[in-house]
């Protein structure tokens, strides 16, 4: 299993998504450990927990399949190549640091990045700002980062004003919002 | 001392950073003002680097993160700190799976979790431009306040980002490429 996920690690490019399908080909059609609809249920359950989310479906299954020591071996599995990947290029960035190329290019780099930031929230914002509220929640947090409250303290706050405006308005929309936990 | 600081920085990540990599820009730009391990020009490079290499990227980042700040101790501690909260959650969420995600205090701060996150993103989008474009102290060109060369490349690129979907690989290696080549100066230094 940890050979496994370490074979995942090496293959993840990108964004958390990427994973379902690493998931699916390793876990599902080499092995047979697992089904379909797990890996569907876990990726969507690691988004909505604290933490990444590549990180968070890995645990889950880990979990499932072996416990707690599944979970650590499915976690270090996949974080073993990219940790060395990082170290390695981070010692080699220390030393280009005096370069001109590559500060040329990470000049440029840079800009791109930005651009990068921009695209996620592009991403995030059809998926999440779906009215008046989330608007305005958006608004908020965005003068308040400006303004350089901690990050911490703008995710608690926006928490706790979702459920108390959900619990507001909840008479109204309630055939939004099923059973669960209430 | 710095590794309690680190660990405990990072696990703050882990606990309250929510939708994805770069939901994780946020926490390391206030660090980056509070303690001063890396400056906001050198977390854009260690995000960069992140995105085009393999493994989740917010984690990547947090490795790079640590590594500056406090060798390969920091990066051990940083990605342990950032993972152990999730540990936990995912061992105590396990037991009653389904019961979770539809529980009504859950999908009410999701509601208001995603935008607060993306304003968080954007607003490190925002400093990042005002950083490189607005005032670019490695700028040669003529005109005070804005780098004319950064202007063009960032409107070049969000010109592209209307056609392409988001592949950070092809804006980064189109970033570097115009990178070298609005600085031709430097090269033609070398000879």
């Amino acid at each position: 299993m940890f050979l496994s996920f370490l074979k995942i690690g090496c293959l993840l490019l990108g964004g958390g998504y990427v994973i379902v399908p690493l998931l699916r080909s390793e876990l599902i059609e080499k092995n047979n450990w697992i089904n379909e609809e797990d890996i569907v249920n876990f990726y969507a359950l690691g988004q909505c927990v604290p933490g990444i989310i590549a990180i968070n479906t890995t645990l889950f299954v880990g979990y499932k399949l072996r416990g707690k020591t599944g979970a650590l071996a499915a976690f270090f599995g996949l974080i073993l190549p990219p940790f060395l990947a990082i170290i390695f290029l981070a010692s080699i960035l220390i030393k280009l640091a005096q370069n001109v190329i590559a500060n040329d290019i990470f000049w440029g780099v840079n800009v791109a990045i930005i651009i990068l930031l921009f695209l996620t929230v592009k991403e995030v914002w059809k998926n999440s700002i779906v009215d008046k509220f989330t608007f305005f929640i958006f608004l908020g947090i965005l003068l308040m980062s400006i303004f350089g409250i901690s990050p911490s303290i703008s995710i608690v706050l926006s928490a706790i004003s979702g459920i108390l405006y959900k619990k507001i308005t909840k008479p109204n929309k309630a055939d939004e919002i099923s059973g669960g936990g209430e | 001392m710095i590794y309690l600081y680190l660990f405990l920085e990072f696990l703050k990540i882990g606990l309250f950073s929510f939708g994805g990599g770069y939901a994780t820009m946020p926490f390391l730009y206030h660090m980056s003002e509070t303690y001063g391990w890396f400056s906001l020009s050198e977390l854009s490079r260690m995000l960069a680097i992140s995105s085009i290499t393999p493994g989740p990227v917010g984690l990547n980042v947090a490795t790079f993160a640590g590594f500056k700040t406090a060798g390969i101790t920091g990066s051990i501690t940083a990605t342990l700190a950032i993972m152990l909260p999730s540990f936990v959650i995912v061992i105590f969420i396990s037991k009653m799976l389904k019961k979770f995600s539809d529980n009504f205090y859950i999908k009410s701060a999701l509601y208001a979790l995603r935008p607060a996150a993306a304003a968080m993103i954007a607003a490190v989008g925002i400093r990042l431009f005002k950083d490189s474009i607005i005032t670019n102290t490695a700028s040669v060109s003529a005109i005070n306040f804005i780098d004319i060369k950064a202007l063009i490349l960032f409107l070049f690129l969000f010109a592209i980002s209307l056609k392409l979907k988001r592949d950070p690989l092809i804006y980064l290696l189109i970033g570097g490429i115009c990178g070298i080549l609005l600085h031709f100066r430097h090269i033609t230094d070398l000879f």
